[in-house]
This record gives C-alpha cells, structure tokens and sequence, in this order.
C-alpha cells in the first residue's frame, strides 16, 4: 500500500498547481475575447463609453488582467471568495450556483442509476450469450440509442408526449418526483448504456476465464448461480468504480443540451448564459468546480480499483 | 451465425427507426386539423423571436392569482438594471414620480401633480401625500433627492443615469464624481421638490418613467447595501414576496399603494420549464407568448385557442444598419441600391408568416410623429441595379460581411433570405456573420461592421429616443457613424422645440432625410401575440416595458 | 451527447498492444470477414463521398431559395422537401455531409492521429523534461470539463480568428476563404483536436516505452540506426494500427459534436449548412409537427453515420484487442 499512498500524495500535491494553471488560462481567455460583462449588459441601448468605462473602474475591470488575476488569487486563497457575479450583483457566486448544481446533481441521479441498472446487466447478458447473435445484438441496440443526438430525441419526446398526449409536462423541473424527470432522465439514460455494457461484458468475460469459475462449474453448481454469485460479484465493481469518474462528467455535459431544451434551471444552461453574459468570476468557479471534481473522481477511482481488483489483493476472489 | 449477427443488428436499427417515424406519424397525423403546431415564448415575446421556455408546474388556481411564465431578473436595483428581464419586474415593485399608462400617456404617480415654470427649465412636483413605502414609511422629497443622488453616483455603477437624469443641472457633476449633490434640485418642503433644466426640454417627463429614476429607500440601503435588493422595499404595488433563482417569483399586492389596492392577490411567476403554450394548454398558467411557429394554428378562426388571441403592436425597429464611414457604405447609392434590392414584404410574408407589420418608416406606430404612409425605399431591382452601376463602387465591390447578433442556430432565415435578395438582384455575395452578443457590441462600438442586423427598442414613446440617440454625428450611440449637418441642426432645434407640432415636424424632416439617405434599412415593426385566459379582466400588453398588473382581475 | 463521449476515454485502455504487420492484416481480413462491419464500412465510404462529391451531386446550391415554395412538402423536385426558405432540402443534407465530412477527417488526422502520435513518441522516446511536460499538459487538459470549455475557447478565440483571417485574406488578395467557411472548420476541429489528443498520446507513449525495451529496437539501436530511422521504420508502423484503431472509435463523437455546437452557436455559422443547423431549425415545433421530414431525413443519415461508426468501432476493438485473440 505504500506505493499507492506516495501515488495518491502526488497526485494530491499536484492538484492545486492544475487548479492554479487551469484558473490561470480561464481568466486569461475569457478576458481576453472581446466583450465584458459591462458592455454586454447594456445591450444595443445604452453604450455610452464613459459611462461603461466608470462601472468597468468602479469593478477594477480596467486593470490590465494580470493585476486582476492576482487580486483574484489573493481573494480566494485569503478570503474564500470567489469575487461578485456580473450579472447577479447581489449574490455571491455560491448563492448562484449553489441552486443550479443542486438542480442539476438531482436532476443527473436517477439516470446515472439507471445508466447502470440497465448498463450492467446488458453487459452481462451479452457476455454469457457470446458467440450468438444476441451477444452484438444487446450492445448493438445501445449503441443505437447512442448514435441519435439527443436534440432529436428532446423535441420528438415532448411534441408526442408533452403537446400531443398531454401526459408529461412540456419541461421545467418539479423536484425529483414529479413526472418532469421522465424524458430527462430517458434522454440522459439512454446514450450512456452502451458504454457501460460493453464494459461489463468485457469484465465478465475476463472472470468467466477465471480459474475459479471453471471449480464452481466443476462443482456442479447451475449456471446461474456461477453467473450471478460467482461472476458477477467479481466483475462487477471494477465496472463501477471505472466509469463513476467518467459518467459524472459525462451527465454534466449531457445535462448541457437537455436542461437548455427543456428549461430547466440546472447549471448546463447556467454556464453558456455566463459566458454569453462574459460573467468571468462564474466561468471560473464552475471550470475550477469540475476540475476539482473530476480530477477527485478520478483518483478515488484509481484507489478503489487497486483496492478492489482481485489481482492485486490476491487470493481473495477464490473464497468468493 | 455471422449471417444472423447481421440480421439482428440491422433489425434493431429498421425496427428503431420505423417505431419513431411511426410513433411520430401516428401522433401527429391521428392529432387531425385542430391540432396543429406549436413553439412559445415567454409571457412577453415577440413575433421574431420564438423563445423556449415553458413549465411544469400545476399550481393551485385560486381567484386573485395570477400565474406567468418568466424569467429570472438579474438584479432588482432600478438605478442599474439595464435588462428587459428585470425591468418587467422593476416597474411592479418600485415606482417613480410619474408613470406611464398602458396607453403611453403619462400618469401622476408618487407625484401628485407637478407645475412648470414659464422658461420650461423648472418642475414643481408635488408628491402624494398618500404615497409610502411598502414598509408603511411615507415617501418624502428627500427620498427623491436621495434616489436620483444615488443613481448618478458612480459607485452605484450605473449606466444609464446620465441618460435619463443627465438633462439636470448639475447631475453630471454627480455622475462624474465631482459633486455628490445635484445642484439642480431643491426641497422646497417635505412633499415639494423643484427639478431645473439644463435647457426647456419636453421629454423630460418620459425619461422619469423610466426605473433609473425610480425611488428607493435609503434606510434600507444604508442597513443592507449589498442585499436589500433581494427583498426590495419599493413603492409600487406589489412587494417581492419570495424570489427562488430558477424556479419562481411570487409579487403580492401592496394593499396600502396610493394608486388604491390592487386587484390581484398575488402574482405567481414561473420560472423554469419547456414549451408555455402547452403550460397554457394544460391550465398550467394564464397568459402566454405565441411564438412565430405556433401562429398558423393560433391564428386559424377555428381552432379552440383563437378566441383567447390577442395582439399588441410594440413600439421598437428591426433594422439593417450600414456603417457610413467604410466602403463600400459611405457611399449612399450603394446603401440606397441594397435597400431597393430587398423585398422585405415577402420576407415579412414567407418567413416570418406575417407575424410582424413591415417597418414603413423608422418611427413604430403610437410614437408621437409616426403618420401611417409608407416612407420607406420601395422593393425595385432595377432602380436598386442602375444606382449601384452609378455609384462609385460599379464592379469594384470589397467584400462585404453582414454582422448579427445572436447565438445558436436558428438565428438565420430572414438574414439568409435578406442576403439572397442582394445576390439575385444585385449579383453581390454577401457573407453573415453571427456573434454573440457580447462580441457583437464590443465589435459594433468599435465600427468594425460594415452592415449589421439589430432592433431598437423605444424606451420611452418619443422620436428624440431613436433618431437623436442613434443619428446625432455627436452621439455616442450613433452605430451607423451617420452625420448629417442638416439632420443635426434639426435634432438640435428639435430637442428645445417647446411646441408639439413644430417639433414632430422637424422629427419627420429628419426621418424622411434618414431613409432617403439610406443610412438604415427600416424593415420590421414588432408585434406581441399573446394567448390570454378569459377568466382574465384588463390584462394587456403595452408597447413598452410599464406597470401593468394593478387592475388585473382574475375570477377563475 | 456529451463531447467528452464514453468512447473517446475508453478507447486507450481496450486495445493493447498488437505486434507486427501481418498481425495487423489478420485483424482486417478478420474484420472484414464480418458482414456487419462491413455494412458499415459501406455505409461510411458512401456518406463520404457524398460529402466530397457534394458539389456534383447535389441538385441545388445550399443557398438557393425560392420563397414561393417555402415548406413545400416532398415532391419531385424537392424529394425531401424545402425549408422556411424554400431551399432544396435534399442538397443542403448533401452540403451537410460534406461539412460533416471535413469536420471528421480534420479532426480524426489532427487531433486523433498526427497530435497523439507526435507527442506519444517524443514523450516515450525522449523521457525526461519533454516527458514530464506533455504528461502534465495532457493530465490538466483531461481535467478540464470539455463541453464549457469548448464553448468558452470558441467564443473567445472566434472573433479573434476571424479578424486574423479577413486581414490574411486582405493579404493574400484572396476573398474566398471566409465566404467558404474554412474559418467555421478551422475552429471546430481545432478546439476538438486541442482536447482530444491526450488518450491517443497516452496509449502511444506506452507503446513507445514497451517497444524500446524489445529486441528489434535494441538490435536497431545496436546497428548503429539513427533515432528518427527508430521512430519512423520501427516504432511508427507498430503503433499506427492501434492509434487508428482507437481514434476510429471517437468518429461517432465527433460528428455528435460538431452538432451539439452549432446547437450552441459556436459551430458551424449560416448559411453553411450543417446536421447541427439543419437538426435545430427541424425540431422547431411547427416544423416537426407538419414537416417531420425535415427533422427526419437529416437525423436519420446522421444517425446512421455514427451508428456505423459506433458499430464499427465496437467490431475493430473486438478484432484488436487480446482478449478476442
């Protein structure tokens, strides 16, 4: 465990030089694209330059961006504070974006549970079916649903079921169990099972080579059983812990196109509002945010995978 | 087995996309001729621009409420909130001195009357008496002093408040820093306030109805100067009960407002959710925006929504603007030969389903000086061919880029039909390109379009607010770059001008100068197109962002 | 949806490392012995080219427009219909294919190929500071969230890139670069190609730090071959069947992405036609409801591309990998 724990340390450590470079490139280029907060704010209506040039002062926009940059550094490291949001000026960029997220974290959940309820299974059919046409067949047809973009699926979902049938809400989001979460969540489910099966399919079919799968079979223990206690239990995690870091991203993206069809105040269509509103402190917080995130996930997965995978803990998988 | 592998795998793909073009067919077909299409926009859209918002709640009807489709506001300080988002809720919870009505007229408001001097350079106001704050506390002239004070000062960082403030004497000195009292404002008691000119100008009333000059309250400034805005306490008459970022807002009415009680209870805001044609539809919300693509059924006679139809023309310009200072636009054949090369009525007609009235000059209809004749240049390829032969760019044309504002992509088919009328007639390949917004004004401030697309939205019904603001050589809002000696001498004598009729005049000269000219392409006026239920009494949409929620009943 | 698609992350780690051409051709003789793939193929080879023969095929220009036949259904003229501007809906898919076609292929050779393939060798041949460097870089582009940032970097860069083309265009005395979109193209499989090539690097650096300890290379080396004579006869054709192997199977993804943002604003700008646009202005409610072929015809043919690469994808990781050996 030692060379995991100088592992982790190191990645640790390393953490904070990619948020300061990441935050460092993301300040960089939103201020350096034409266009601030100040200007886009006023709109085609009033552009007078003096008046602009005063609130850009009175914001500390007119500094050259170095100067900014280091004054944001200096606020975030010794205050916590992430600077005021340009478009909402009397909320803090937590009290913004606190509610988006929450939104959209609820809103992510059910179809990443799903993703893998579905996922995992499949997965595993196809594995033990290998060789037959239903072996393609299973991921096949996933791979279908992952080939239509969801802007097609979205609107061809709420015109049959929201304006013609009436039964689902046209959009909007009602909390986590209202009738408001079913295409979402059939649209954000849907393109990420694939991935998943065939994940599974290929651990699966790595265990049933496994020695101790060949012993219960000798046993004479049906097939079920091996499949499902023998296995599953062992392919199982590794799939999971793998793709968790992948698929919280990915339904972060995915949630992207569908919170923006369908109106829901998540943050996907939170960040493109900004950086039209070129609400640069936002942009910052929420790239930072996810990096953070992703760069955790990550590494809790590699964790889990050394800690998890049979081959590195030895022998345990015989016992199972 | 190879051979069934296929099979399967083609079947899947046939059966997936049968099911959806069958579902598809089926539901749309089986829907019949009274279900046709439908898109929305929010609770005050305009025909040009179909928005995607909707909802999803079901709320509890009650009488007394009404529920709306919105949008979140930005920032709920009338002193800086440039946006139209947060201006349509501005106007119900905060109020200024004088308001204007659904007509446009001018309506006393927390003034009760006011009197002018003889020279037109001084306002007596005389405020209600019954006027409060939606805590109980009495508005006084002070309160006035304060709010306008506090909006021209630069820390407020406002925007706007030398626009409409400015014509004070001394309120620039406020806005720049070098007083923080404006000299031209004197208390003569608690509910008297006297407000000097820089010069007699008879649109000063219409800029102190517009929020910059909206009264807040310093007590609760001076207490919370970072948060009260969450909680306003204004003196319109309806207090901002809960605001919940991205879900709803809920007004109530202010029982005690000096313009008696409104009628409503409370004014429920929905904001989140998809399409609002099918929240209306399904009972969800009480008015909605009919988008451009849901006109066709709305408009059928026969269709069971047509009956709760209404349209409200709005007083703002969609219009090709040309800079007049680069090739090949400072030319003015050039400008009058693409705009004789258009045909904006069959744009008008075909791409936007008659949604909109074709622009016939550059004032909107109900702003004071408009006149019902066509002004504009008409559609005639053959005059537009022979001027640009005249002109003296005749086989030399730079290539020439049509900027837009906009992101996302359907931004595109009247610009792209505009562009096939110039390279059909005028055999001129013309390029678009879309920005979005914020480098679009960066760019356009800079002159660095040639032609561009854009509206203007009147602010407040008054020509000065279009051709003064966007044609005066001195203006720092001129996008076209446009100077015209002649036009300048008569924006100026315009703005003094203390009789009506001769000022309206001059404002035509001016217009009718503007399009011969060609320094804009008029081309579209816009129209509101609004379903409202008829369980709803006085609800209108004005031309304008005004007040208009006091009267509304709702007896379900 | 997502950019950052399941397929691009996973296509490093599913293929391992496969020794010698003729391996290589018994993995294409395997695949093509695989009818289903080779519908794919089929299904691929026609779209490109009608991509790259678009200007030949298609009975229109994307531009023309008659506005007495806006929306006018499918007829003979038209068999797919016209859009709000009565353009031929049949040539403006054509004309989204090519666009689709450029989109991939520059972003597949740049960002999948050439990118990862350049940076892998130096990284794994190298080592040291080069190493370190392009290890670092590619781990924080990896941890950046992809679609804001595509989004972000588009919005930023493309105003100043198309300054910088209109001035090259000035230069050159050349007008027909921006008219031709070249801008629009240049962006998107720049931006894809700036987030995409760290997987692909990633599984070249180890295929680079595995070959170097391998006989053939040690012999190489000893018989005195210069290191470029390395990179280029001895390592290069050993990798390039896996990089291509593991790029294929992101093709789907980029295409989805080129649709997303157009979606966005940030892709492909009118009134270059695109599936992105085409997608977005037939889902419009209206337009589904009375003519769903407008939605249907251009998400169908996209569809089928990114299924054909999806499928094919799946068919050649099966082919490649040990595990299916």
């Amino acid at each position: 465990m030692d060379g995991l724990g100088g592992y982790v340390l190191r990645r640790l450590l390393f953490l904070p030089v990619t948020l300061l470079i990441v935050s460092f490139a993301t300040f960089y280029i939103t201020r350096w694209g034409p266009g601030d907060p100040v200007r886009v704010a006023a709109g085609a209506g009033f552009s007078d330059p003096e008046a602009l040039e005063r609130v850009r002062h009175k914001y500390g926009l007119d500094k050259p961006i170095i100067e900014q940059y280091g004054v944001w550094v200096r606020d975030v490291t010794l205050h916590g504070d992430f600077g005021p949001s340009y478009r909402y000026r009397d909320r803090t960029i937590g009290e913004v974006l606190g509610p988006k997220i929450w939104v959209s974290f609820r809103l992510g959940l059910y179809a990443f549970i799903l993703t893998f309820l579905i996922g995992i299974p499949v997965g595993m059919f196809a594995a033990v079916k290998q060789g037959t046409w239903l072996d393609p067949f299973a991921i096949g047809s996933f791979l279908f649903f992952q080939s239509i973009p969801v802007l097609v699926t979205v609107p061809m979902m709420v015109l049959i079921f929201a304006a013609k049938l009436h039964w689902l809400p046209a959009g909007g989001f009602d909390g986590m169990f209202s009738k408001s979460m079913v295409i979402p969540t059939l649209t954000l489910t849907m393109p990420g099972v694939a991935g998943i099966a065939r994940l599974a399919r290929a651990t699966m079919l790595g265990t049933l080579g496994e020695d101790f799968v060949r012993t219960a079979r000798a046993k004479g223990l049906n097939e079920f059983t091996v499949i499902v206690h023998h296995v599953a239990r062992n392919s199982l995690l590794p799939v999971m812990t793998t793709v968790v870091g992948l698929s919280l991203v990915g339904l972060i993206e995915g949630a992207f196109f569908t919170e923006t069809l369908l109106g829901i105040p998540g943050v996907g269509k939170f960040i493109f509002d900004s950086v039209n509103g070129r609400d640069y402190n936002v942009i910052l917080a929420v790239v930072l945010m996810l990096t953070a995130a992703f760069v955790i996930a990550n590494l809790l997965v590699d964790i889990a995978l050394v800690v998890i995978d049979p081959r590195i803990r030895g022998n345990r998988t015989g016992a199972a | 087995m190879s051979n069934k592998l296929t099979l399967g795998i083609l079947g899947v793909v046939a059966a997936g996309i049968i099911a959806l073009a069958v579902v598809l067919i089926v539901v749309v077909a089986g829907g019949g001729g009274d279900k046709k299409s439908a898109t929305t926009g929010s609770d005050t859209p305009t025909a040009s621009g179909t928005k995607t918002s909707g909802s999803g709640t079901t709320t509890k009807a009650a009488s007394g409420e009404l529920r709306l489709r919105g949008d979140d506001p930005l920032f709920l300080d009338p002193a800086v909130a440039q946006d139209a988002g947060s201006a349509l809720y501005i106007v119900e919870i905060f109020s200024g001195l004088e308001r204007l009505d659904k007509d446009l007229k001018i309506q006393p408001d927390v003034a009760e009357s006011y009197d002018v001097s003889p020279d037109g350079k001084t306002y007596t106001f005389h405020l209600n008496k019954k006027a409060t704050y939606q805590d109980g506390r009495p508005v006084s002239a002070d309160d006035v002093k304060y709010s306008w004070e506090r909006a021209l000062n630069p820390d407020t960082g406002s925007v706007t408040a030398e626009n409409f403030l400015g014509d004070i004497v001394g309120a620039k000195d406020v806005s720049r820093g070098r007083a923080t009292t404006i000299s031209g404002l004197k208390i003569i008691d608690d509910t008297t306030i006297a407000v000097t000119l820089d010069a007699p100008k008879p649109y000063f009333l219409y800029k102190l109805t517009y929020p910059t000059a909206f009264l807040v309250d310093k007590r609760q400034i001076e207490s919370n100067p970072k948060r009260w805005t969450q909680k306003p306490n204004g003196t319109g008459p309806y207090k901002l009960k809960e605001w919940k970022l991205g879900e709803r807002i809920v007004l109530e009415a202010y029982a005690n407002s000096h313009r008696g009680p409104p009628k409503l209870n409370t004014v429920r805001y929905n904001l989140s959710g998809g399409s609002s044609l099918v929240a209306y539809e399904d009972g969800d919300i009480d008015v909605t925006g009919v988008g451009l693509d849901d006109l066709d059924r709305i408009q059928d006679p026969n269709d069971k929504l047509h009956a709760e139809y209404t349209t409200t023309p709005r007083q703002s310009i969609d219009y090709i603007g040309f800079n007049t200072n680069v090739p090949p636009f400072d030319d003015p054949k050039v400008r009058q030969a693409f705009a004789m090369a258009v045909d904006r009525k069959k744009i008008a007609e075909v791409v936007l389903k008659g949604a909109i009235p074709v622009a016939n000059g550059i004032l909107a209809p109900g702003v004071p000086g408009a006149t019902a004749d066509d002004k504009t240049k008409p559609y005639d390829p053959e005059a537009a061919k022979k001027l640009l032969a005249e002109s003296k760019y005749a086989g030399k044309l730079p290539p020439i880029t049509l900027a837009e504002s906009g992101a996302g992509a359907t931004v595109g088919p009247t610009e792209e039909a505009i562009i096939q009328f110039w390279k059909d007639n005028l055999g001129v390949e013309v390029k678009i390109q879309q920005a979005e917004s914020a480098t679009f004004f960066s760019d356009i401030d800079q002159g660095r379009y040639q032609m561009f697309h854009l509206g203007w939205i009147m602010d407040y019904p008054d020509p000065e607010d279009v051709l003064d603001v966007l044609f005066y050589s001195k203006s720092k809002q001129n996008n076209s770059r446009y100077s015209n000696p002649v036009v300048d001498q008569k924006l100026e004598a315009a703005r003094i001008e203390r009789d009506t009729e001769k000022r309206l005049a001059l404002y035509r000269d001016v217009e009718k100068t503007l399009i011969d000219d060609a320094a804009w392409i008029p081309m579209f006026f816009d129209t509101t197109h609004a379903l409202i239920k008829p369980y709803v009494k006085n609800f209108t949409f004005a031309p304008t962002i005004v007040e208009r929620f006091h009267d509304v009943e709702v007896n379900r | 949806m997502s950019i950052t698609d399941y397929a691009m992350r996973e296509a490093a780690p599913d293929v391992t490392y496969v020794r010698g051409e003729s391996l290589t051709r018994r993995s294409l003789r395997r695949l093509l012995r695989r009818k289903l793939a080779v519908i794919c193929l089929v299904v691929i080879t026609v779209f490109y080219s009608v991509g790259i023969l678009a200007p030949f095929i298609a009975p229109y220009t994307y531009t023309h427009q008659n506005l007495d036949l806006s929306f006018d259904g499918p007829s003979l003229h038209h068999p797919f219909g016209t859009d709000r501007n009565g353009r031929d809906m049949l040539s403006r898919t054509i004309f989204a294919a090519r666009t689709t076609t450029i989109v991939t292929l520059a972003t597949f050779a740049t960002g999948f190929v050439l990118l990862p393939v350049t940076l892998g060798m130096i990284a794994g041949y190298r080592r040291g500071f080069a190493d370190a460097l392009i290890n670092r870089t590619g781990e924080i582009l990896a941890s950046l969230p992809g679609l804001p940032m595509l989004v972000l970097v588009n919005a930023t860069l493309r105003p100043r890139f198309e300054h910088l083309v209109a001035r090259a265009e000035d230069i050159i005395h050349y007008h027909q670069l921006s008219s031709s979109g070249f801008a629009d193209y240049f962006l998107i499989f720049g931006v894809l190609s700036l987030f995409g090539w760290v997987g692909g690097a990633r599984l070249v650096r180890t295929q680079v730090l595995t070959l170097r300890g391998s006989e053939f290379i040690l012999a190489a080396e000893a018989s005195g071959a210069s290191t470029r004579r390395i990179l280029f006869q001895h390592i290069l054709p050993n990798i390039m069947p896996l990089v291509i192997v593991g790029a294929s199977s992101s093709l789907g993804a980029i295409a989805l992405s080129e649709i997303g943002l157009t979606f966005l604003g940030v892709g492909i700008q009118p009134p270059h036609p695109s599936f992105g646009a085409l997608i977005t202005d037939g889902s419009a409610r209206s337009v589904l409801e009375n003519h769903p072929e407008l939605l249907i015809v251009p998400a169908t043919v996209v569809a089928s591309l990114i299924f054909a690469f999806n499928l094919l994808g799946d068919a050649l990781n099966d082919v490649f990998t040990s595990r299916a050996q």
